[in-house]
C-alpha cells in the first residue's frame, strides 16, 4: 500500500487542527499511521482512495470529518485557449489524452515533492504501473500552444528529462532506466506517442518520460498537465485528482480542448457525479436509525452533496464510489465508526466442526500420546530435501511461478522430507527423537492436482528399526480403524531396500513403512538411524 | 546425615556391604568375589555407598617393576662361554650374534663389568670367562621381575642395576592402583538394622495371590526415592495446532459450521468471485503463488461465472458500475495457492442458497513473500461469515466483540479500510491486555452486492478474517514468526502452554 509523509505544520495550517487531534482522527479516514515524529507523520493509505496521495486531499477529508468544512467541494474550471490535436495514428497504441492548465500557483519545495509523490502513486495505483494511465506535469510558460499528440517512429529524437543531449526513442527505450522499466507497455507498437508544441518542443513521450524543456520546479507559476491513457475514464479520473489538489494549493484551473479525428473533449471535468442515494439501504447496512437530515449531515462530513432529487453528488476525485453501498459506507464514516453500538446476532442453530478436520486432529492426538512431538512443515519446499537427498527423480514436480526463494517453490508430495529436515535441524537435541506431522501433500492426477491428507512419523535413535516403526503404525491403524495391517516387501524412494514394506489395510495400500535409506540419513547429516512411515489418511475420514 | 543413614538399601548395596563382612578392608577384586556381583555393579554401588558414608574407599598407588621379555646381550656372552668351557675365539663368539653392533655392545658391557677378559693370541683374540657372580645376580633380578614386583620390595643391592635396566628399556615401571574398601560403622548399622526384616523386592502376581488367599502382610523393600530416574520426552501437540483447535471451539460455541477446502484454488474463487479486478495489484505474481502450468479448464463462462464476469465488466445488474473492462476467463482459470480463506467462505456463500448461514474456516494461506522475522510464505487465517436477513454493521461489531473476547481480547474498534469485495470495509483493532495496547487484527466488512448477487445471495453477508500467528506469538512471547515453524525440538518439548487462561 502506498505510504505518504505529511508535515504537521502544513496540515495544521490547512485544517486548523492540533497535532494530537490530527493523529486521533487519521485512522477514522482509513489511514494507517506508520510512524510519527515531532514534525511529520508517515501514513499508509488504501489505493482506492487515490485522492489521499497529497496532504491537500487528506486535509479536505479531515475538515469534513471534524465538521469544520463540510459538503461537496466545488472546483471551478475557467475556459482556456489551449488546444491539443490528437492524431488517429495512436488509436491502437495509447489513444486518450486529457489535459489541464493551472495558473497562478505558488509552489514551494514541499508542494513539488508532494506533487511528484502523488504522480508516482497514481502511476502505480489507478495507472496500473503507467499501463492504463500516465501523467506529465509541465511548466506551461515553456510551451507554445497549440499542442500535438501524435505517434512517431523510433528514430524520433528529443532531449529527455534529466539529460543534456538528444536521444532517439529507441535509445530511450533501450538505455534509460524508465525506458527499460516501462518499455514493455509499448512493445510491438507501430509508432510511439509524443506530445509536442507548435515549436516542436517535446513535452513528453508517454508513458515513459517527459521532455527536459518543460521541467517543473519550485519556481513554476503556471503548469500544464497531460494524462495519456488506454482507458478514457481512468485518464479523466487521474486528471481530476491532480487538479483538485492543485486547486486546493491555490491554482486556477483552466480547461484544454482536445480534438480527436472524429470528436473533441474539453478537459478536465471537475463537476460532481450523481448517484441515487438509497436511504433505506444506508440505514439497513449501517444499522443506524438516522433522520434524512442526519443522513445528509453524515454525507456532508464525508464531503458528499445531496441534491433535491435524492441524488448524492460525488466529487470527481472520489473514484472509489461505484455502487450505492459505497454511499452507505460514507454515511457510517461520516457518522463515526467509533460511535456505532455493537449488537450480537444470536445464533439460531448449533455449530458443527468439519468431521474431516476433527478426525485428522484425533489422529495427531493419538500419535502425540504415543510419544511423538508434532511438527508443522511448509507445503512449499526445496528440491534438495524433496528429491536430491533421496536420489530421487523430480519429474513429477509441481512448481509455483516466480517464487521469491527457491527454499519454497515445490509443492511437496510427501511429508517424510520435511521430517528429515526437522531431524537435521535438531541433531543437538536429546535422543531418542520421535516426530510426526499430519499435513497435506500434492500429487499430479488426471484431473489436475490431488490434495491428500497424510501422516508421517519418524523415530531416530541408536537402535531405531523397521520393527519399531511398524509397531507404532500398527497401533494407530488398530486404534482408529479397528483394523490390522499387512506388510509386504516393497521399494520406496525414502526407505532402504530390504527394510521397506508396503502397508495394506483390507487389501488397500495406504502407505509405506521402513528404515530410511542410509544414503539419505547421511545426506541429511544425521548420525543415528531413522525409521518411520507415511500413510494416506483419506481412508480414516 | 541422619537422613542418609535411614536411606534404604538397594539389594545390590546390601550384597556389597555383606561382602565386606566384619570390617577388615578388602581390595576391589576380593570384594567382587565375596559380594558375588559383576565388577560394574560393585563399582556403581560403591559410589553410592561412599556418598552415603556407609563405606570408606581408599585408593593407593604403587609402582611395579616389570622385566620385558628381551634378554640382555651380555648374559648371552656369559652363557655361550659357559657352554664352551669358559673360552672361545672372538670370531666364533661373534658369529653367534645377529649383528656386529650387538656383539660389540655386549662385549663392551661384559668386559667393563669384569665378567670376561680378552686375551690376544696368534689365531686372533680369545674371550675368557672371569667371573660368573655378576651375571648370576642380574639373572636372578630379572627372574624376580618377570611377573612384576613392587618397587619397594626390591633390595638396595639391586638399585644400580635397576637404574641401568630401566634406562635400557629392559625393565619398565608401571603404576598400579589398589582400592581398599572397608565398611563403616554406619554401614554396619544400615546392614544390621534391616537385616531381620523380610521385604519383597516387587509385587508379583504370585505375591498378590498369596495376599488375597492368606491376607499375608507384604512389605516392599524401601528404595532410595531421591535417586535420579531415566530421562524421557513425552509427545506433544504443536502450539499452532493447539491454537487452531481453540479457535475452532470458539467458533463452535458461537453456532458456526466449519468448512474446509483445497489449498489450490482457481483465480476465479480466490479473486474474481471476490470482485477483485483482473488487473488488481494483489493478483500480481510477486504477491501470489500461481501453479506453473495450472489451469482450471472446467471453468466456463456460464451461470454464476458469467454473472461474476458481468459484475466486473459493467455491474451486470447488481446496481454497480462495475470495473469497466473486458473480463478474461483465461485469467480466472489460473490456479493459485489460496491467498486467503475468503476463497472458501465466498464459495460457502454461494452454497448457502441464500439461507441463514454462519460458517468459518481456519486454514493455511500462501503469500509469495521473502521470509523474515515478521513474514512467512505460509501462514494461517481464521475467517468467518454470517448470512442473515437484516444484518448490518452493528451485528458485525457484535460478532467481532464476541469472537475476539473469547480469544482473550477486551476491546474491539473499527477503522475504515478497503477491500475490493466488502463495503463497508473495516480494519479491526483489538485491545490485548497482556501487551496493553491496541493491535491491528485483520479486516472485516459486508460483502459487496457485486459479490453476493452473482452467487444468488440477496441477504447481507458480514465477513471478517485475521491471521492466527500474530496472536499466538503474543501469547507465547515470541518475537520472530519463523520460530513457530522451525520445529526446534527443545522448544516444542519444553514450551509453555499457550492457553488463553493466563491472559484473562
Amino acid at each position: 500500500m502506498p505510504v505518504l509523509k505529511i508535515y504537521f505544520s502544513r496540515l495544521g495550517k490547512m485544517t486548523d487542527l492540533s497535532n494530537e487531534r490530527i493523529l486521533d482522527r487519521l485512522p477514522f479516514l482509513g489511514l494507517d499511521i506508520e510512524s510519527v515524529d515531532a514534525e511529520s507523520v508517515r501514513i499508509e493509505y488504501n489505493p482506492n482512495r487515490a485522492d489521499f496521495s497529497t496532504d491537500y486531499g487528506i486535509a479536505r477529508a479531515l475538515k469534513g470529518l471534524v465538521g469544520s468544512e463540510v459538503g461537496l467541494p466545488i472546483y471551478q474550471v475557467a475556459d482556456g485557449p489551449i488546444k491539443v490535436e490528437a492524431d488517429a495514428n495512436l488509436s491502437k497504441v495509447r489513444p486518450w489524452i486529457a489535459c489541464a492548465a493551472v495558473r497562478d500557483l505558488k509552489l514551494d519545495d514541499e508542494t513539488v515533492r508532494q506533487l511528484i509523490s502523488m504522480q508516482e502513486d497514481l502511476h502505480n495505483g489507478i495507472g496500473r504501473k503507467r499501463k492504463k494511465a500516465a501523467i506529465g506535469l509541465h511548466n506551461l510558460d515553456a510551451i507554445k500552444p497549440p499542442l500535438s499528440y501524435r505517434g512517431m517512429p523510433g528514430s524520433f529524437e528529443f532531449t529527455p528529462l534529466g539529460s543534456t543531449k538528444k536521444m532517439t526513442i529507441s535509445e530511450i527505450l533501450g538505455e534509460t532506466d524508465t525506458g527499460v522499466a516501462y518499455g514493455q507497455i509499448l512493445r510491438g507498437a507501430p509508432v510511439y506517442p509524443v506530445l509536442y508544441d507548435s515549436k516542436d518542443v517535446v513535452l513528453s513521450f508517454p508513458p515513459i518520460i517527459n521532455g527536459n524543456a518543460t521541467k517543473v520546479d519550485a519556481g513554476t507559476r503556471n503548469m500544464f498537465i497531460d494524462v495519456t491513457s488506454i482507458d478514457e475514464r481512468v485518464g479523466a479520473e487521474a486528471l481530476a485528482i491532480i487538479c483538485s489538489a492543485l486547486a486546493d494549493a491555490g491554482g486556477k484551473i483552466e480547461s484544454v480542448r482536445v480534438e480527436y479525428a472524429d470528436s473533441s473533449r474539453t478537459t478536465p471535468d471537475l463537476s460532481p457525479q450523481a448517484m441515487k442515494f438509497d436511504e433505506k439501504l444506508a440505514a439497513r447496512m449501517t444499522g443506524l436509525e438516522l433522520t434524512p437530515a442526519e443522513m445528509k449531515d453524515c454525507l456532508a462530513r464525508s464531503r458528499l452533496g445531496l441534491d433535491g432529487d435524492g441524488r448524492a453528488l460525488i466529487p470527481r476525485y472520489r473514484v472509489d464510489i461505484i455502487h450505492p453501498v459505497d454511499l452507505a459506507e460514507e454515511v457510517a464514516i461520516g457518522y463515526g465508526l467509533d460511535r456505532i453500538e455493537p449488537l450480537y446476532p444470536a445464533s439460531k442453530e448449533p455449530g458443527r466442526l468439519a468431521r474431516a478436520n476433527s478426525i485428522l486432529d484425533s489422529v495427531s492426538e493419538s500419535v502425540a500420546m504415543a510419544g511423538f512431538i508434532e511438527t508443522m512443515g511448509y507445503d512449499l519446499v526445496d528440491a534438495d530435501s524433496l528429491y536430491q537427498k533421496f536420489s530421487r527423480s523430480g519429474d513429477s514436480r509441481i512448481e509455483v511461478e516466480n517464487p521469491r526463494t527457491l527454499e519454497h517453490h515445490l509443492l511437496r508430495d510427501s511429508i517424510l522430507p520435511s521430517l528429515m529436515s526437522t531431524l537435521a535441524r535438531n541433531v543437538k537435541a536429546a535422543y531418542p527423537q520421535r516426530v510426526f506431522e499430519v499435513g497435506r501433500v500434492y500429487t499430479r492426477a488426471a484431473s489436475g492436482i490431488d490434495e491428500t491428507p497424510k501422516l508421517a512419523a519418524v523415530v531416530a535413535h541408536s537402535s531405531s528399526s523397521f520393527s519399531e516403526a511398524k509397531m507404532y503404525l500398527e497401533a494407530l491403524v488398530r486404534e482408529h480403524l479397528g483394523r490390522g495391517i499387512e506388510t509386504r516387501v516393497a521399494q520406496h524412494w525414502a526407505f532402504a531396500d530390504g527394510r521397506c514394506a508396503e502397508v495394506t489395510v483390507d487389501g488397500r495400500a495406504i502407505g509405506h513403512v521402513g528404515e530410511v535409506k542410509p544414503s539419505a540419513v547421511a545426506a541429511f547429516g544425521l548420525e543415528l538411524p531413522v525409521a518411520g512411515f507415511e500413510m494416506d489418511l483419506s481412508s480414516f475420514l | 546425615m541422619n537422613e542418609t543413614e535411614r536411606a534404604p538399601l538397594h539389594p545390590i548395596e546390601r550384597k556389597v556391604l555383606t561382602g565386606l563382612g566384619s570390617g577388615k578392608a578388602l581390595e576391589f577384586d576380593s570384594l567382587v568375589l565375596s559380594a558375588g556381583l559383576l565388577p560394574d555393579q560393585v563399582r556403581r554401588s560403591l559410589s553410592w555407598l561412599s556418598s552415603k558414608a556407609l563405606v570408606t574407599v581408599q585408593e593407593t598407588s604403587t609402582f611395579m617393576l616389570v622385566a620385558t621379555s628381551a634378554e640382555p646381550p651380555e648374559l648371552l656372552i656369559v652363557s655361550k662361554l659357559e657352554a664352551s668351557n669358559g673360552s672361545l675365539p672372538m670370531s666364533e663368539l661373534k658369529a653367534q650374534f645377529k649383528s656386529n653392533q650387538e656383539f660389540s655392545a655386549a662385549l663392551g658391557r661384559a668386559s667393563s663389568m669384569g665378567w670376561i677378559s680378552i686375551v690376544p693370541q696368534q689365531g686372533g683374540p680369545v674371550i675368557v670367562l672371569k667371573d660368573q657372580a655378576g651375571a648370576r645376580k642380574l639373572q636372578s633380578l630379572l627372574s624376580m621381575l618377570t611377573g612384576g614386583l613392587e618397587e619397594s620390595k626390591v633390595g638396595p643391592e639391586f638399585r644400580m642395576l635397576i637404574v641401568d635396566l630401566l634406562k635400557r628399556g629392559l625393565v619398565v615401571r608401571k603404576e598400579s592402583r589398589v582400592m581398599r574398601i572397608a565398611i563403616t560403622k554406619a554401614g554396619a548399622e544400615a546392614l544390621g538394622g534391616t537385616e531381620n526384616e523380610s521385604y519383597a523386592e516387587k509385587l508379583t502376581p504370585e505375591l498378590l495371590s498369596s495376599i488375597r488367599s492368606s491376607g499375608a502382610a507384604v512389605k516392599l523393600r524401601p528404595i532410595d526415592v531421591r535417586a535420579p530416574s531415566a530421562s524421557f520426552f513425552p509427545g506433544r501437540r504443536h502450539p499452532v495446532k493447539e491454537f487452531i483447535n481453540e479457535v475452532r471451539e470458539v467458533y463452535l460455541s458461537m453456532g458456526f459450521v466449519e468448512i474446509a477446502g483445497n489449498s489450490i484454488q482457481s483465480s476465479f474463487w480466490n479473486f474474481d468471485a471476490l470482485f477483485t479486478p483482473q488487473d488488481h495489484p494483489a493478483r500480481e505474481m510477486q504477491d501470489t503463488f500461481y501453479i506453473k502450468g495450472g489451469r482450471d479448464e472446467s471453468l466456463q463462462r456460464r451461470d454464476h461465472v458469467d454473472r461474476v464476469a458481468s459484475a466486473h465488466e459493467d455491474g451486470g445488474g447488481t446496481g454497480s458500475r462495475g470495473w469497466r473492462y473486458g473480463w478474461d476467463i483465461e485469467e480466472a482459470r489460473r490456479l493459485v495457492l489460496r491467498t486467503h480463506n475468503t476463497a472458501l467462505t465466498v464459495r460457502a456463500t454461494m452454497d448457502s442458497g441464500d439461507r441463514e448461514t454462519r460458517v468459518f474456516s481456519v486454514g493455511r494461506v500462501y503469500r509469495n513473500e521473502n521470509l523474515d522475522y515478521k513474514h512467512l510464505a505460509e501462514l494461517h487465517q481464521m475467517e468467518g461469515i454470517v448470512i442473515g436477513e437484516g444484518l448490518n454493521l452493528r451485528h458485525l461489531m457484535g460478532v467481532l466483540m464476541r469472537f475476539y473476547g473469547k480469544l482473550g481480547m477486551s476491546g474491539v474498534k473499527l477503522w475504515p479500510s478497503y477491500f475490493p469485495y466488502t463495503e463497508p470495509s473495516m480494519q479491526v483493532m483489538v485491545y490485548y491486555d497482556k501487551v496493553g495496547k491496541w493491535l491491528e487484527m485483520g479486516g472485516s466488512g459486508v460483502f459487496r452486492p457485486e459479490v453476493t448477487l452473482p452467487l444468488g445471495v440477496k441477504k447481507p453477508v458480514i465477513a471478517w478474517g485475521c491471521g492466527l500467528e500474530r496472536l499466538l506469538m503474543l501469547r507465547l512471547g515470541i518475537e520472530d514468526i519463523r520460530a513457530l515453524y522451525n520445529n526446534d525440538l527443545d522448544w516444542l518439548r519444553r514450551r509453555e502452554i499457550a492457553s488463553s487462561e493466563d491472559i484473562l
